[in-house]
Order: C-alpha cells, then structure tokens, then sequence
C-alpha cells in the first residue's frame, strides 16, 4: 500500500514564507481534504508533493523515497496532479491529451499499443468524455475540459492523485459523478486522494479526513469530523457556520452565514416575544442592522431558544415542554423593562406560553413601543379557547402597533428609531421619578 | 457514438503519418528535379535524368550505355551540362533542402518549448550573432580561409553559437531556463548584436553591398564543400530532435504538466534548445538569414496535419525544404527577363511570396486556429 510522508516542511516564495512545518502522513484509501481560506497554503502544498515547487526545510517521502531524488518519470508513475486549471493553447484531440497521461509507461521511442489505449478510453468511459474523443481540447468547454484532464490523470494508473480545486467549472451532476469515481478508486483501488476544496460540503461530502490551513500553518488536521467543526471554522474561515450531521447522506453538513458586519451602531434594544422558530430570522436581521437582541420567555429546546443561542443573545429560559411559571414570567418582564422596544412575533399560543402575551400587554403599559407581527391570523394559532385572542385585541386597544410582516416591522423600526430614542429617553426620565419599588408594584 | 471507430481511426492515424512523409518526400524530390531544369542554360529533363542517373551506382550501366550513341559534339554539350547541374544547380538546390529542413524544423521546436506562436528559429538571437560574425568577417577578414572553408561561413555560425550561449547563460536561473525570460534576452541580444552589424555597415564602404546580401540570404556560390561542412550539423540535430517529438507535446501543453506527466522539463528543453540553436546556426552559415520559414512553415504544417509533433516535425521539415527550393527557383526564373546575370537573393523571395501566402490560409482558418 502507498504511503505518502510529509514531514515539517516549509516552503517559500522569494522571501515570503507560504508554507511553515507542515506535516502529514497518509496511506492508501485515505480522502484528505485541504481546507483553508485564499492564500493559506492550500495548492502550494500540493505543488511542493507535486515536485514544482521544492521545500527549503523538510521532507517529502513516498513510500520511504525522497520524492525530490526519485526520477521524475518514476514519480508520474505513482502520482497524478488535476491542476485548478489547464491552458492547452493547441487543438490537441481529447483523446490525444488522455492518451499524454501514458507517456510515464511508454519508454521514448515506443508508440502506443492497445493496451494504452483500453486504458485511456476505460478512463474516459468513466469521467463521461469518451463521447467527445476526438473533438479538439480547446474548442470543449470549461467543465468537459476539466473531465478530460481527470481522465488524463487517471489514465496515469496513479497510485496518488493530488486534486486542486478539480470541480470549479463542473456542474453539480458532474462534481457528483467525478468525486463518486475518486471515492470509489479511493476505496477500492487504495488510492490516495488528496484534494483542495473550497466547498467545504462537498469536502465533508467526500474526504475520511481533512487538514486546514491558516497562514501556511496546519490548524487543525484528523478525522473530518474533529477538523470541520463551527470552532474551526470561525477560526480559519471567520465566518460563523452551522455545522450539523446530515439525515439523509449522513454526512457533516455546513451551513456558512453571512460574515456579520460590525453592526453600525447599537442603536437600541429590542426584546422578542417568539417562539417555534417564529422569531429566528428576525433574531439575525435585527442583529445584523445594529439592534441589541434580548428575547423570552423561550423553552430550552425550542427552536427560537437554539438560534438565540448561536447568535449569543440573551433570553429567559423556561424548561422544555413546561408552562411558564411565576418566576420567569417577572424575569421576562425585567428584560422588557429594560428594552426600548417589544416585538411579538406570530408565535401559536397555549396554556403554557399565554403569560408571554400578558408580557407584551404589561410592556404597553410601561409605555415600551410595541409591534405584533400578525402574519398568521390569531384564529388559526390561538389555543387557548379564545383567551389569546381576547389579550390581543387588548393590546391593540392599548396602542400596540400591528404589523403584517417582518419587512413592515423593519421599515418602521427604521423610521421610528429617533423617536424610539427619544421615547427611551423620556422614560428612563419618568422611571428616575419613581422608586424602584413603585416599578414593580406597576408591573404586577 | 464513436466508439470503435476512434480506437480504430487512432491506429490507422500512425499509417496515415507515415503516408504523408512518403508524400512529402516524393514531392521534395520532384520538385528538386523541376528546379534542376530552371536557369539561364535549358538543359532538358531526359539530360537532367541521365546526369543524376550517372551518379548513381545501380544506373551507372544503362546511363553509358545511351551515351555511347551520341556524337562527339553532343557529348561534349552533355558533359557541359553535367558540369553545370552537377556543379552550380545541384549544390544550390541541396543548400536549399538543407536550409529549408534546418529553419523549419528548429522553427518547430522552439514553438513548442516557448508555446509561443512568435517563436521562429532566430528567436533566441542566433540571426543577430550570425549577422555580426558573418559581418565582421566580410569586413575585416577578406582572403582567409578556414580549412579550405569561407571565412565567413565559419564567423556565421561561431557568431550564432556565441549569441546562443550569452542569452541561455543570462537567463538561467540556477539549473532552470525559464522560457518568458529566455524569450527577452534572446530580443534584448538580438537588438544589441544588430547595433553592431549596423555600426559596421555604416562603416562597411565598399564591402556594404555583400553585408546586406549575407543578410537577406541566399545560395549564389554555394559550393560541395560548404554543404558538407554543415551536413552533419543539421541532418544529426534534426534526427535527434526527432526522437523527442512526444516529449514536445508535451512541453506544448504547459511546463508543470508536462513534469506532473513524467517529462524531466529542464532537461528536455535544454537539449531541445541547443540541438535547434546548432541547427539553425549551420543553416544560416551556409544561406545567410533567410527570413520567415522558421516561423511560417511551422504555422503552414500546423494547420494541414494537426498540432502533434510526431507529424508535424517530419511534415515540417519537408515542407521547409520544399518551400525553400521553390523559392530559390524562383529567385533564378523571376530575374531572367530583366538580366540573365542578376540574380535575387533568396530571402526576398521567401518574404515577399511567404507572407501573402501565409496571410491568406490564415484568414481563411484562423477560426480554427488558436494557439
């Protein structure tokens, strides 16, 4: 079985250090996946076990040769290269290229023989290509293109295949049909496979391990599951990711967001009355246009409550599937008071969560703005045998504002973030007047 | 869709390659005797037959024995012509094969080393230090002799290997060649050895006449013995060249793939480059700088058989001796007319028929053409 050795290697450009102490060790079937941001080192990498570019420190040993002493045809023997991209600039047959992927067994004054040939057009049966054989290289288009070139490297009878970024121009039947065959070599024939990707869900899709790279240092490298999770992630990438295992494939799964942009000013606090993923989106949303997020009551486990924990917003628990008792129901209306504005989300109502609505007519009566999100039309959410419904049209009748959806809410917040302020203002001066204990007396 | 018919068109492609050489050939001989038959004296086919039959063992016999049937005078008159064909047109002719051979084939190499559609066979300065020591020798070395060889045969191609030598050593970095700076030098050489021939033209008098006709190229004069000082140059560059077609495929597809697919690049290119830099300096030692076969007969070739070099080699090889014996013949017919003893170097000819020509299968298969 091959076994592929790096071992503390650092590369440079000039005097621009890309690559510092990298080590790896792989064997055969093993799909590693390198990761990292532009710039990391992820193809220089490739290029310095490709032989193109030589390490100043370290060690490349294939099956316990230096790589950089072997004979460059021994090596092509062995190892295979898919480069990010190919420039044949002569109208070269498809097959003609494939057939070039030979050139490491035939000795220079042998010509092709059948046997040559069964191998390259089992190489192009399998990446899909056969059928343009003899049509010129450069009239193919990007992704055909790319197949012709996967076809060329396997056609080397490689025991390793160093991939760069191989399915950029694919479509997605394509990257799927190309990186099954790799798996499937990689499995069957105790291929190395190691690749760069920059889809990180096509990566955990496909590799048994992975190596992530942050400035030309390994960051993190193992089983895929240990180097692909939210903390990596954050720390290589920046950006904050949803790392899940997948039901259905049953594999890791990535879900980036948008890099938070430093919000452009905190510009007041909104609290949110939600539930059942009712407020999730608008938790975001609001965080992302500068708003301080506070929400409550949520039950531990409810949809909303994960989300608020993801995006590190402060919330009054209540235990899972358990009405809201005495005690949250005064903590949730401590956070209201100190919110400048209330937002009730068309969360359904029962038993259990029906205080919250209370909550909302008590911020009305602090004198808090409030908005109601009335997406979903309260009959077909109220529970309650009509109590809801009755506290909503309270609410309206106290001055609440109501709203059709999150866009209109957004806009007005907008709008009214001056006179919010100015709102706020007034009432931090009332509450200055009043003692502490009148405050609560007031909320009961 | 086509399954076995591509396996079995690929193997019919090596037998269809081969069909074409023999073509080739064939047509560079015929022409060869065409253009025995164009000069100031007629001389006709049947004599031009028998007198190259006389020179061949085999036929040797039967050639004597139809002379045997002619009168004293006619054989006087034959033996004439002998002298003339074997003497002045055929060394001419064969300088033109050799010539048109050794620019179109390093013409082919070095577009594939470069991967560069520009690249002809003076692109690394070989035309510049050829055109400085021919100049040079024109100028300052009248009357010597090299071994029984021109003065300025030998300064030619000492010139052309020396301006080789200065562009390869200036753009190695450590074991490597890289070709983009290869490429610069070898235009930043050509521009300062061509001051130096300028200089001396300036200061040339007398001798200017004979530095601008070595610089445009041509045959007048070309005796035995200049050929077969340059013989073994070019038929041993081209015959080894030969043998690293496939690893010009490579090459031609990029310099990391071609490595990735087992080639040794530095190597490769090394000995692909001084092979065709011998070449061409023994080719423009003998005819000066004929212009525009190391560039456009490539291209020419490229578009009739395909970019693969197992065939474009040989097929360009060919054809560079092929255009250039025409062209030669043209340059003795085209003068004729005005005055039986002028004669036009072959270089214009080369230019000023080669390039209409060239512009022309351009447009009409530049859609195709793409390099």
């Amino acid at each position: 079985m091959v076994l592929l050795n790096v071992d503390g290697i650092e590369c440079r450009y000039g005097s621009v250090k890309v690559l510092e102490n990298v080590s790896l060790s792989v064997k055969g079937g093993d799909f590693v996946g390198i990761l990292g941001p532009n710039g990391s080192g992820k193809t220089t990498l490739l290029k310095s076990i490709s032989r193109t570019l030589k390490p100043h420190k370290g060690t490349i040993l294939l099956n316990k040769d230096d790589i950089y002493s072997l004979k460059t045809v021994d090596v092509a023997k062995q190892l295979a290269v898919v480069p990010q991209e190919s420039n044949i600039g002569f109208s070269f047959s498809a097959l003609d290229v494939v057939m070039m992927g030979r050139n490491p067994h035939i000795t220079r004054f042998q010509m092709e023989g059948t046997k040559d040939l069964a191998i390259v057009r089992k190489a192009m049966v399998v990446t899909n290509t056969w059928q343009f054989a003899e049509r010129p290289i450069n009239e193919l288009s990007g992704g055909e293109k790319q197949r012709v070139i996967i076809a060329r490297a396997l056609a080397q009878e490689p025991s390793i295949l160093l991939l760069d970024e191989p399915l950029t121009h694919l479509d997605i039947i394509n990257q799927l049909e190309i990186m099954d065959l790799v798996q499937d070599l990689c499995i069957k024939e105790k291929l190395v496979v190691l690749a760069v990707f920059h889809d990180l869900n096509l990566a955990a899709r496909y590799c048994t391990s992975a190596v992530m790279l942050k400035k030309g240092k390994i960051c993190a490298a193992g089983d895929l599951s240990e180097v692909l999770t939210s903390e990596n992630i954050k720390n290589v990438f920046n950006v904050n990711a949803i790392v899940q295992k997948h039901l259905v494939s049953n594999s890791i799964f990535v879900i980036p967001l948008s890099p938070q942009k430093p919000p452009a000013a905190k510009r007041c606090a909104v609290h949110l009355i939600c539930g059942a993923g009712t407020g999730t989106a608008l938790m975001k949303i609001l965080l992302d246009e500068g708003y301080s997020v506070t929400a409550g009551v949520l039950n531990v486990l409810d949809t909303d409550f994960e989300t608020a924990q993801f995006l590190k917003i402060a919330v009054t628990t209540e235990a899972p599937f358990s009405p809201i008792t005495e005690k949250t129901h005064t903590a949730n209306l401590k956070m209201i008071s100190e919110a400048s504005t209330v937002v009730l989300t068309s969360v359904p109502f029962g038993d259990g969560n029906l205080q919250n609505l209370e909550a909302a007519l008590a911020a009305v009566t602090m004198g808090i703005p409030t908005f109601v999100i009335e997406e979903v039309p309260i009959e077909r959410r109220d529970f309650t045998g009509g109590k809801a419904t009755a506290l909503l049209e309270e609410l309206k009748s106290k001055g609440a504002e109501f709203v059709k959806d999150q866009n209109e809410l957004l806009s007005l917040l907008n709008v009214s973030v001056e006179k919010l302020k100015i709102a706020k203002k007034e009432r931090d001066r009332i509450l200055d007047h009043l003692k502490p204990g009148e405050v609560s007396k007031k909320i009961k | 869709m086509c399954t076995d018919e591509t396996e079995s068109t690929y193997f019919q492609r090596a037998s269809r390659w081969k069909f074409i050489v023999i073509v080739l050939i064939a047509a560079l001989v015929a022409i060869i005797i065409v253009s025995l038959n164009v000069g100031y004296a007629p001389i006709s086919f049947a004599d031009i037959l028998k007198i190259l039959g006389k020179q061949i063992p085999i036929l040797n016999g039967y050639v004597d024995s139809s002379l045997a049937t002619l009168s004293p005078v006619e054989l006087r008159e034959f033996q004439a012509h002998a002298g003339i064909i074997l003497q002045m047109r055929l060394p001419r002719i064969i300088a033109g094969v050799m010539v048109g051979a050794g620019l179109a084939a390093s013409g082919v190499v070095y577009q594939g080393v470069f991967r560069n559609p520009m690249a002809d066979s003076y692109v690394l300065g070989v035309s510049a230090g050829a055109a400085c020591g021919a100049s040079f020798s024109i100028l300052f070395g009248t009357g010597f002799s090299f071994f029984g060889l021109r003065l300025v045969q030998v300064a030619a191609f000492i010139g052309a290997l020396f301006a080789m030598f200065l562009v390869y050593n200036i753009s190695r970095v450590g074991s490597r060649v890289p070709v983009t700076t290869l490429l610069l030098c070898g235009i930043a050489v050509n521009f300062f050895l061509y001051s130096i021939v300028a200089l001396l033209e300036v200061i040339a008098g007398d001798e200017l006449h004979a530095i601008v006709f070595w610089l445009i190229g041509g045959f007048s004069n070309v005796k035995w013995s200049d050929i077969w000082a340059v013989f073994p140059f070019i038929m041993i560059g081209i015959a080894i060249s030969y043998f690293y077609t496939r690893p010009l495929n490579l090459l031609a597809i990029g310099e990391e793939t071609a490595q990735h697919l087992g080639l040794n690049v530095e190597r490769v290119k090394q000995i692909l480059l001084v092979l065709a830099s011998l070449v061409t300096a023994a080719a423009v030692s003998l005819s000066g700088l004929v212009g525009f076969v190391g560039l456009m007969v490539p291209h020419v070739t490229r578009l009739i058989v395909g970019p693969d070099h197992r065939i474009l080699f040989p097929a360009s090889t060919i054809i560079g001796s092929i255009f250039l014996v025409v062209c030669d013949a043209l340059a003795r017919v085209v003068a004729t007319p005005f005055a039986s003893t002028l004669e036009l170097p072959v270089g214009i000819i080369t230019m000023l028929f080669g390039a209409p020509f060239f512009i022309l299968l351009f447009r009409k298969k530049k859609e195709s053409y793409a390099l």
